[in-house]
């Protein structure tokens, strides 16, 4: 941030919002109340239980098998939408094709449909007899209430969040570039990987951070389509619900510590990487 | 030759945005594509790259056909405007990049990016990231990246576009000192003419995908042939003169000139705003009388002050080829410091002018003449859409003249004024034969038929009825098509009883007459050959599509309406030109 004055610099540079010290208080006290506090109530939640108590809830098997579905499930998806959202994405910015504008509205959809709707219009799509599901039953392929269901309706949750990320980075990538390295000699792979990726590689992880940690929060898309068997295809949040039903509310809150703390563990990870590869990027430049 | 363009031609959804381009670059040598933005210029390099597909036509380096090879193949270095620099990698991978590709070693690679950063003065540079560089350096790394694996050609597109003028001077001065030093073949593309002037050993002026001139710079300056590059290439007044026996003229035709024996034609003149002399009056002029006039606007500019005059007394009698702005005839002039010390002049003082040399562009089609046999036709006629476009892009004028002769039912022509200026233009009517005879007995060279509705042209189609009409016909084929982006045929056609054996000949013909409007006009044209009946094989060509132009050449007028009057008659959907030279021996 430079603002480059013609006249004299005033102590204190005039910015549209008001001042640093009100804007940085109001982002503090918002953090805290809608989610440093709930987390710590989670936590305080949790704490009421004694370590045993909390271990047999946490190392239940049947809540190891959904921690197992969800994480997992989460990071297939993620990954499907790297590719795949990667490849939507250059499709939209670097092709003109008419209905091109309707599929770029399509993509928002998932964000804008009740996460139900999406799971129950799955669930028609792949169960045994509906329109795609028939013609993979024969083929011994079970979607619906499977963990390739599950992963299928995540896939399609996180996609938008994939493509949005990496559309304005793709943006990026001026054509020049690639006609630069192609009088340089660089075949189309060479080019891929040695110009397109490395300037993209930031939003795609940014991307799949996003798709993965809102594929870990999903629960409405998810609950109709897995059939909800323990230890095969329930998952963690489905799992909470259920001890929130039971009131066992200890219990629920245990399990949240859990996912709260595996998301932020991965998280982490992923924006770790970034920051590596970015001074990777600045220092030896491959 | 080390980059070889032949009749390259490209066309974006039909529209030749390259047209006919053929040009030899030498070995060793700077040559500049100037243009103005969408002359086609960047499209013309990015074909020599590679990077665009030609639709038609060969391109050759180092006599080697690249036509179909793609980019990563030709081995030629590109520089962009905005520089294009890799912005993830160092200033050292970015010059390594093309030497990675190729897998070289990493101690020649080394040794290589030495000697690139050394060339381009940014010897140490090497761990810097583009973005830790300033703008003039990132196109240095660029010109070094360009060159790292020593390519045929060096293609520089805009290369200063982006830089402040200062910077642009010096990495001027570094460019041309590499080109020197590595006697490697070199293209720039540029808008920018002083840049062209500066850098330039020949430079090429392409406007509406035509290249249309080639020269050294200086050649170019003092005598273009077109007026395209001479008011592209630093500032140009534009007179309209009458070129006789006895020299030339400027001002209102005068009476004895056209008693004359030979007829006088309109010429165009360039008049360079330094070739322009101010007296205070008549008397004390060193260079030739042309007009008395006011100084209106004076800008000073350092070394040179530019001033605007109006030309009063005898403004009426010198045309300016174009009046722009409403219709006084201003002239541009430019005047050093010691022509200010012994000629001081101010705003509103009347002053003479004199010209001290002009250059006569050998262009034939200088102006128009809209001729109809009322004031509303006239008027209709002067606002067609296809003869304004036509007159704004050649910077000519169009004059209105009634000639109720041409009115329908009288045909007695000797009431026709036999003055001219330029071309003479009618609407196509049933009976445009007739004023066409009309209009060619009493002295018009050239006679456009304009239909009604008539759009620019996709094509031009050449045609001339007799040998004797040929070059004419070349010449105002070439001005014309110099200011409409059109593809030009020239059709020739045997009888249809021409003898087999015979025919290769009329294929040899075809071939001169291509190569004369290239090597006389600069004209790249395509040609076709066909055997039958001459006015039914135009006719079948002409009917192809709405949006062709003919230029019909012939040296008697007499047999007009015998030879071409079906063609003429049929013809009212797409514009004609005809062209008209008395065949010589002819009185």
């Amino acid at each position: 941030m430079s603002a480059v004055g013609v006249l004299a610099k005033p102590l204190r540079q005039p910015s549209i919002l008001p001042g640093f010290g009100l804007t940085l208080g109001f982002t503090t006290f918002f953090l805290s109340a809608i989610v440093l506090l709930p987390l710590a109530a989670l936590v305080l939640m949790a704490a009421k239980l004694s370590w045993s108590e909390f271990f047999d809830v946490i190392l239940d098997p049947r809540a190891i098998g959904s921690y197992r579905l969800s994480f997992g499930a989460s990071l297939l998806a993620a990954t499907i939408n790297a590719v795949f959202g990667f490849v939507i994405a250059w499709t939209l910015v670097r092709y003109e094709f008419p209905g091109k504008r309707i599929i770029d509205a399509l993509i928002d959809m998932p964000f804008a449909l009740p996460t139900a709707v999406s799971g129950i219009a799955l669930t028609t799509v792949f169960a045994q007899n509906g329109w795609v599901g028939q013609y993979l039953e024969p083929l011994g392929i079970k979607v619906a209430y499977t963990w390739i269901g599950v992963t299928v309706a995540l896939t399609l949750i996180g996609m938008p969040f994939m493509v949005r990320t990496v559309q304005p980075a793709l943006e990026e990538v001026q054509k020049d570039l690639e006609d630069a390295a192609e009088t340089l000699g660089a075949g189309r792979f060479h080019i891929f990987r040695r110009i397109i990726l490395p300037t993209v590689l930031p939003a795609l992880l940014t991307g799949f951070a996003l798709a993965f940690a809102r594929g870990v929060g999903e629960y409405g898309s998810v609950i109709f389509i897995s059939g909800n068997l323990p230890m095969k295809t329930e998952i963690t949040p489905l799992l909470i619900v259920i001890k929130l039903e039971e009131f066992d509310y200890r219990g629920a809150a245990a399990l949240g510590v859990v996912m709260l703390a595996i998301s932020f563990v991965m998280l982490l990870a992923i924006n770790l990487l970034q920051a590596w590869g970015r001074r990777r990027h600045t220092r030896s430049g491959r | 030759m080390s980059i070889t363009l032949d009749q390259v031609t490209k066309r974006y959804q039909g529209v030749p945005v390259v047209n006919d381009v053929s040009v030899e670059i030498g070995e060793g040598e700077f040559f500049v594509l100037l243009g103005p933005s969408g002359s086609g210029k960047s499209t013309l390099l990015r074909a020599i790259a590679g990077l665009t597909g030609v639709n038609h036509g060969r391109i050759a380096l180092h006599g080697r056909d690249v036509t179909h090879m793609s980019a990563r193949d030709r081995g030629v270095g590109l520089v962009f405007q905005n520089y294009a620099l890799f912005r993830h990698m160092t200033v050292a991978d970015n010059i390594e990049f093309a030497l990675r590709v190729r897998r070289m070693k990493r101690a020649d690679r080394v040794a290589r990016r030495k000697e690139l950063l050394r060339l381009v003065a940014l010897e140490g540079m090497d761990e810097r990231l583009p973005a830790q560089l300033s703008g003039g350096q990132q196109q240095r790394v660029a010109v070094a990246r360009a060159l790292a694996h020593k390519p045929e050609v060096l293609l520089l597109d805009e290369p200063f576009g982006a830089l402040d003028a200062k910077i642009r001077e010096e990495l001027r001065r570094t460019i041309r000192q590499v080109q020197r030093e590595l006697g490697i073949s070199t293209v720039l593309v540029t808008h920018d003419q002083e840049e062209a002037f500066a850098m330039a050993d020949r430079i090429g002026v392409m406007n509406l995908g035509r290249l249309l001139e080639m020269g050294r710079p200086d050649e170019l300056y003092t005598r273009p042939a077109t007026r395209f590059v001479a008011t592209f290439l630093g500032a140009a007044n534009l007179l309209l003169g009458r070129q006789t026996k006895n020299g030339i003229h400027f001002g209102a035709p005068q009476a004895h000139l056209l008693n004359g024996s030979g007829r006088s034609h309109e010429v165009v003149a360039v008049l360079r705003p330094e070739e322009v002399e101010l007296a205070p009056n008549r008397h004390t002029l060193g260079a030739s009388y042309l007009a008395a006039g006011k100084v209106e606007e004076i800008v000073f500019t350092g070394a040179l002050e530019r001033l605007r005059v109006r030309l009063t007394k005898g403004s009426e009698e010198v045309q300016l080829a174009r009046a722009d702005s409403g219709d006084d005839a201003h002239l541009e002039v430019t005047r050093t410091q010691p022509e200010q010390r012994a000629f001081a002049v101010k705003v509103g003082q009347d002053v003479a002018v004199g010209i001290r040399r002009v250059h006569v562009l050998p262009t034939p089609l200088s102006s128009f003449t809209a001729c109809a046999a009322n004031e509303t036709e006239v008027e209709t006629l002067s606002k067609h859409p296809l003869l304004v476009e036509l007159a704004t892009r050649m910077k000519t004028r169009v004059t209105a003249r009634v000639e109720p002769v041409l009115a329908n039912g009288s045909k007695d022509c000797s009431s026709l004024d036999k003055h001219f200026s330029g071309a003479a233009v009618i609407s196509s009517q049933p009976d445009s034969l007739k004023s066409i005879e009309c209009l060619l007995t009493r002295g018009a060279e050239e006679v456009f038929v304009l239909p009604p509705n008539a759009a620019s042209p996709q094509r031009v189609l050449i045609h001339w009825a007799d040998e004797a009409a040929r070059a004419a016909t070349l010449a105002v084929s070439a001005s014309l098509l110099r200011h409409v982006s059109a593809e030009a045929v020239y059709v020739d056609i045997k009888p249809e009883t021409t003898p087999e054996a015979d025919r290769p000949q009329g294929m040899r013909a075809l071939l001169d007459a291509r190569s004369e409007a290239q090597a006389v006009h600069g004209l790249e044209m395509r040609t076709e050959l066909r055997f039958g009946d001459v006015t039914g094989e135009l006719l079948r060509r002409l009917s192809e599509s709405t949006d062709q132009l003919l230029i019909l050449g012939v040296s008697q007028i007499s047999g007009l309406a015998e030879r071409f009057g079906s063609l003429l008659a049929a013809a009212s959907r797409s514009p004609l030109l005809v062209v008209y030279r008395e065949a010589e021996g002819q009185s």
